[in-house]
């Protein structure tokens, strides 16, 4: 399969502290690929590297075969890179439907001044009928002229998705969805994520938290530990893996 | 050797030269840090509270014969504090959930209302020529010379001796007193300090008695330096503690203090050895000339860009998301359908009434009025775009307007260029303008890039005016930087009434393109910005080049209508129409309004040229009443300055602004009403 993100040797200290050293990372176009660890593991460093808002002291991130350098957040972003945060990220005084139009006019750049003087900054009924389908696919139709001040946390996630889907990934970026949300809203998450995946087959790099969200969505995983990749390989082996379960599971009962 | 010698002793003298004012700057700088770190104000306030000292301390000694020492007591140590303590407990108190720009804006209110409240209430004038004197006699007029080389009067001894007394006071206070010790402890996070029990908001209220008597002392000392007492004088000397205090990164003591007096310093320094090297260099002299007196914005730009330590404190600041919670949409859009159409009926038909009305029967004095305020609502729509849409403070409107207006002037008077092409060549240098500007400042955001658009106001306006191919020089003194009125075929816009449908026009066009604006990407992308930062960026928005884009935006539209503004005055009118302060006052204007909507910015343009003919000299009341006045009035225009400064405290409450705010509560109750009529009527329908 074709290699989608590959991050290799990535190290990243703080003040001394090894956060990353030497964790390289790969997911296939279409995967799904989880990373998990403890608590400091060093999760969202390498997540932040990847999307740019940390530069790696060593390694490369390239994104299908093109290096990405020292290439700022949103030009990541145009090149495919879609994601969501831990803590929702939202723009306020907007209506669902308005968030998903603001992401779908800017696909392509952030459009000219003089396209705007001239009334034609608008957007046109296809964008609107674009956006209309992710909301289908979201079910989230009935919420679109809500504010989005007035959505639950779990609704305010999928208006994440929904955006990060509007810009067209090619690897969809999840940070800890789960979190905050309980039992039933995960799977709900989950199921819904499932859908649109197999619907769109982008790749997922998912950072999580929740073992049975990873256990059920993700094909692959990864597993840092105090900045080192410890294990990797398919995701049920991972979770019967002796090193993992010592470093992060403890004897958590997993997988049912 | 001897070349060597003469730069030591040269050196030794502007320390010397330098470090009075420099102990006074830093006074004011320990005040500043001491009251945005407990209180998170960045009170730029504290200029005025400092020119109300010492012009009260001028009033008692020199109007009233008072001795020293009462009015020291009076004004340093009674007013002072008092007006700290005011501010603290009416105002500041209840923003200390607000987002650090709506409190900015609250002082920048206060900087504005407080020496025209304090001038209405003593009588208070300043009188050109009468230097204030200082805390003891003789004061300017004994020296002392010990080491040869530089007389220190007795003023400036004082000023260290107080500034040393103040100091060490502080000192011990933090150290020996447990009022200190819960200073310290605010200081550093007051949300900590309230868990183990100590009430921070009265260690907060004392703080800003504190910080305001040292800005009150920092006033009468520094007083004497001056020849007239004037408000924007001491407004200098808090950008200078700003930027000492920002060398401390607003969180030392100890920094501010260092930074105030090597400031002072090093000000001395420069305006000793700058003058030398430009004689090597000729073309850079009239830079050096301006320059000496700029310093402080200088230098304030300079940190400010240059500190690494405070890009790093950068965050995301939204100055109408900043309360909890955020602002609901503006009110046109919860009204029902019938009211928007009634409204829409009723205004058209009002702007006809008073259009048609101001076109055949007001004469020249009102004309010139309603111009006036038409055109600079096309300023304040710059205003709209920058703070309203992109969520960005700029204090630095005025100078974009002055770069429109000085091009008009300089267009017209060497090449002879039609003037309306020259407003459009204007609009687009001072958008290219505002576009450098923005470069360096965005990095900053929130407060700093304000105060960093305020260092480049005063420097515009002490150095980049001053040159002969900007503000005309000194043949300008003379002639004044005349403008002419355009003709374009068969109308001649000499007559003033064709120039208010010109300036109308005008208003039209740009808030219709401001409004495609709003619309259009620009304005989506702006508000997903202004909403979270990281998720625009996330989906592909470059916050650089959107930001950028509304600052060269804005300036293009401030850059036009100062064009205009100079086209219908016939002149620049730099002073009275462009400095920063008049552009300070814009800023609080529009924002107290309403910063979002294009009626905005038309209601702040009516309220800055009219509300003091109509208000406040009573011809609205004349007009109504055929004659009958209330009796208070007229009352002086300074009044605009005290009301509108105070409005700005309404809109750090409700940062909708004050027409929002009316049309919202008017919308809610009309909705109310007509909702409960409309259940009444169904109920009785159904009932049988």
């Amino acid at each position: 399969m074709n290699v989608l993100l590959d991050a290799t040797e990535i190290t990243k200290s703080f003040s001394g502290i090894r956060a990353l050293d030497d964790v390289t990372l790969r997911v296939a176009e279409g995967e799904r690929v989880g990373l998990i660890g403890p608590n400091g593991a060093g999760k969202t460093t390498l997540f932040n590297c990847i999307l740019g808002n940390l530069r790696p002291d060593a390694g490369s991130v390239s994104l299908n075969g093109v290096d990405l350098g020292s290439m700022p957040v949103y030009r990541r972003a145009r090149m495919g890179m879609g994601r969501t945060f831990q803590r929702i990220e939202l723009f306020g005084d907007t209506t669902v439907a308005e968030h998903l139009l603001i992401a779908e006019r800017v696909r392509r750049g952030n459009g000219a001044l003089w396209k705007d003087l001239l009334g034609r900054g608008r957007p046109t009924s296809d964008e609107i009928r674009r956006c209309g389908e992710v909301l289908d696919l979201l079910g989230l139709t009935d919420l679109a002229e809500e504010p989005i001040e007035s959505l639950s946390l779990g609704q305010g996630r999928l208006v994440e998705v929904g955006r990060a889907l509007v810009t067209g990934p090619r690897l969809l970026l999840l940070d800890e969805p789960s979190s905050g949300l309980d039992r039933t809203e995960t799977d709900a998450l989950a199921s819904t994520l499932a859908e649109i995946q197999r619907e769109k087959e982008f790749a997922v790099l998912l950072v999580e938290h929740d073992v049975e969200l990873v256990a059920a969505f993700t094909e692959r995983t990864y597993v840092l530990d105090f900045g080192h990749l410890i294990a990797d390989g398919p995701t049920g082996q991972m979770m019967a893996d002796a090193r993992v379960r010592n470093a992060y599971l403890g004897d958590l009962e997993v997988g049912r | 050797m001897f070349l060597a010698a003469s730069t030591g002793e040269d050196l030794l003298r502007a320390v010397l030269q330098g470090a009075p004012p420099g102990s006074v700057y830093a006074l004011i700088a320990l005040g500043f840090v001491l009251t945005y770190k407990t209180s998170g104000v960045f009170n730029l306030a504290f200029g005025a509270q400092a020119y109300v000292s010492a012009a009260m301390y001028f009033q008692a000694r020199t109007e009233w014969g008072w001795q020293v020492v009462p009015a020291l007591i009076l004004a340093v140590f009674i007013l002072a504090p008092l007006i700290g303590l005011v501010l603290e407990r009416l105002i500041f108190r209840y923003l200390s959930n607000s987002s650090a720009v709506a409190k900015l804006v609250v002082a920048i209110g206060l900087t504005v209302a407080l020496p025209s409240l304090f001038e209405l209430v003593t009588g208070f004038s300043a009188v050109a020529g009468r230097t204030p004197t200082g805390i003891i006699p003789g004061g300017s007029s004994v020296f002392y010379d010990p080491f040869g080389i530089y007389p220190i009067s007795r003023d400036e001894l004082a000023q260290m001796a107080v500034a040393m007394v103040g100091m060490a006071a502080l000192g011990a206070l933090f150290r020996f007193s447990s009022l200190g010790l819960a200073l310290r402890a605010v200081v550093e996070s007051p949300r900590m300090t309230e868990l183990s029990g100590i009430n921070a908001d009265r260690v907060s209220a004392f703080a800003w008695a504190l910080s305001s008597l040292f800005a009150g002392m920092a006033g009468v000392l520094i007083a004497p330096r001056f020849n007239t007492l004037m408000a924007p004088d001491f407004f200098h000397l808090v950008i200078v503690a700003i930027a000492a205090a920002a060398i401390g990164r607003l969180a030392s003591l100890p920094g501010a203090l260092l930074g105030g007096l090597g400031l002072g310093i090093f000000i001395a320094i420069f305006n000793t050895f700058l003058p030398r090297w430009t004689a090597d260099h000729g073309w850079l002299r009239p830079f050096q000339e301006n320059l000496t007196p700029s310093m402080p914005f200088v230098i304030l730009f300079g940190v400010l860009v240059c500190w690494p330590a405070i890009r790093r404190e950068r965050r995301v600041v939204d100055p109408l998301g900043g309360v909890d919670p955020p602002p609901p949409g503006l009110a046109a859009s919860t009204r029902n359908r019938r009211l928007t159409l009634a409204i829409r009926v009723f205004s058209v038909a009002f702007l006809c009434v008073v259009g048609a009305t101001i076109l055949l029967r007001a004469d020249v004095r009102w004309l010139f009025l309603v111009t006036q305020a038409v055109i600079l609502a096309i300023i304040y729509l710059s205003i709209t775009v920058i703070t309203g849409f992109a969520g960005q403070i700029s204090l630095c409107q005025g100078a974009f307007a002055a770069v429109g207006a000085f091009t008009v002037f300089q267009l017209a008077d060497r090449y002879d260029l039609s003037v309306l092409a020259a407003a459009l060549v204007g609009a687009g240098l001072a958008a290219v303008v505002g576009a450098l500007l923005s470069l360096p400042v965005l990095r900053l955001g929130g407060v700093w890039l304000a105060i960093a658009t305020l260092a480049f106001a005063f420097f515009f306006d002490a150095v980049m005016v001053k040159f002969s191919w900007i503000g005309g020089g000194g043949t300008s003194l003379f002639q004044g930087t005349r403008v002419p009125r355009p003709t374009i075929g068969p109308w001649d816009f000499a007559d003033d009434r064709l120039f208010l449908v010109l300036a109308v026009v005008a208003f039209t066009v740009v808030s219709f393109l401001v409004i495609q604006l709003r619309e259009g990407t620009t304005g989506r992308v702006l508000h997903a910005l202004r909403g979270s930062e990281m998720a625009a960026e996330s989906i592909g928005i470059s916050p650089v080049r959107a930001r950028v884009t509304a600052f060269a935006v804005s300036a293009a539209i401030a850059g036009f209508g100062g064009a205009l503004l100079a086209i219908h005055q016939e002149n620049v009118n730099y002073q009275n129409n462009f400095s920063p302060t008049a552009a300070l006052f814009w800023l609080v204007l529009v924002v107290s309004l309403s910063a979002r909507t294009i009626e905005g910015a038309a209601y702040s343009g009516a309220a800055f040229s009219l509300f003091d003919s109509l208000v406040l000299r009573g011809e609205v009341f004349r007009w109504i009443f055929r004659g009958w006045v209330p009796g208070i009035l007229p009352i002086s225009p300074k009044w605009r300055f005290v009301l509108f400064g105070l409005a700005s405290i309404h809109f750090s409450r409700h940062p909708e602004g004050l027409v929002e705010y009316g049309k919202r509560r008017a919308t809610r109750r009309f909705n109310e009403r007509f909702d409960s009529r409309e259940r009444e009527r169904a109920i009785q329908e159904t009932s049988p």
